[in-house]
């Protein structure tokens, strides 16, 4: 065999266990696709309580949290807890938590709200345009905001409250240096 | 004469009917959303498009997808603008002029390379064995000399 032949399949296996070798270092909750790193788009749907319309704004100054959920969803429910207490945690702060609820009926997602102690604002996104703009693959899914109004980061699947608390610091930090 | 040019006539009316029929019509909306809706990935499925995915957000999509059409939207814009989102997976043609266009291009290169190999191999001389030391010819003919004599009735 050709000895450039042989340098040219070397080199195709060290290049393919390179890449297999990046690829199983990523954290498959945070995958770098699509909407991470770019202004997030924003919105405005209607509250689920019915009071009316809730506007989220990106970029207007504040760490914002939107975390897509069903009342249907599992895995949602595991991160409940973890969602109720990070938001009392920064209630009183300039950290802004949004529930969109998606794929779910509004009497669903309602009933969830009042018996999971949901407080921060849920909005109903029926026609998946939000989670469309935001690239989401299923739920639940969790975006960071930073207060330049670009997406930090994403975590796919629950969340846990150590990985909550470290991405809105991360970006709190950020803002402040 | 005059049939001949009869016959030549009617096979140019019965070539020209058929290509009339068969020309490119102009699609309707519904075809449009049909077609922009087979190119793109169902974001929950495996490797269906929108168009066959029974999903709620493939359904979702399509609604999306119709919209921008009544929207006078191109093509080009409604991709782009799951692309945004999504990156190039949600098209299940990948684009060519991209990272991801290494797609088209790897089984290219495998196949060149195999005929660069098989050519190479074809034009190569047929190897040459060295002629065996006479001793092992020697021991393996008294060899078959002694089952020959064994297998004699």
């Amino acid at each position: 065999m050709a000895r450039w032949l042989r340098l040219l399949i070397v080199a195709a296996i060290g290049a393919l266990v390179v890449v297999l070798v990046l690829a199983f270092q990523r954290d498959p909750h945070d995958l770098r696709t699509g909407t991470v790193g770019k202004p997030a788009a924003a919105f405005t749907l209607q509250k689920l309580d019915g009071s009316g319309a809730f506007t989220v704004t990106p970029g207007d100054g504040k760490v914002v949290v939107v975390n897509f959920w069903a009342s249907w969803c599992i895995p949602c429910k595991q991160e409940n807890p973890a969602l109720v207490k990070v938001y009392e945690r920064y209630r009183t702060s300039d950290v802004v938590f949004v529930g969109v609820l998606y794929q779910d009926s509004a009497d669903g997602g309602l009933t969830y709200v009042k018996e999971n102690g949901v407080v921060w604002p849920t909005v109903n996104d029926d026609q998946g345009r939000v989670a469309f703009s935001y690239g989401v693959f299923g739920i639940p899914e969790t975006y960071f905001i930073g207060r330049d109004g670009v997406i930090a980061g994403r975590h796919i699947g629950p969340i846990d409250e150590t990985t909550l608390i470290n991405g809105i610091e991360a970006m709190r930090t950020k803002a402040k240096q | 004469m005059r049939s001949r040019w009869l016959i030549v006539a009617g096979i140019v009316a019965v070539v020209a009917a058929v290509a009339w029929s068969a020309r490119p019509l102009p699609e309707t909306p519904a075809q449009r959303v049909d077609r922009i809706s087979s190119e793109l990935r169902c974001v929950v499925c495996q490797g269906l498009s929108v168009k066959d995915s029974p999903a709620e957000s493939a359904r979702q999509m399509r609604d999306l997808v119709a919209q921008r059409v009544s929207e006078g939207r191109t093509d080009d814009q409604i991709y782009d603008e799951f692309r945004a989102s999504y990156g190039d997976w949600v098209v299940l043609s990948p684009p060519l002029f991209a990272w991801s266009g290494l797609v088209w291009l790897a089984p290219l290169v495998a196949v060149l390379a195999g005929l660069h190999v098989a050519w190479r191999r074809s034009r190569a001389p047929p190897a040459v064995l060295p002629d065996p030391p006479s001793a092992q010819v020697a021991a393996l003919r008294e060899r078959v000399a002694r089952e020959e004599a064994l297998d004699a009735p």
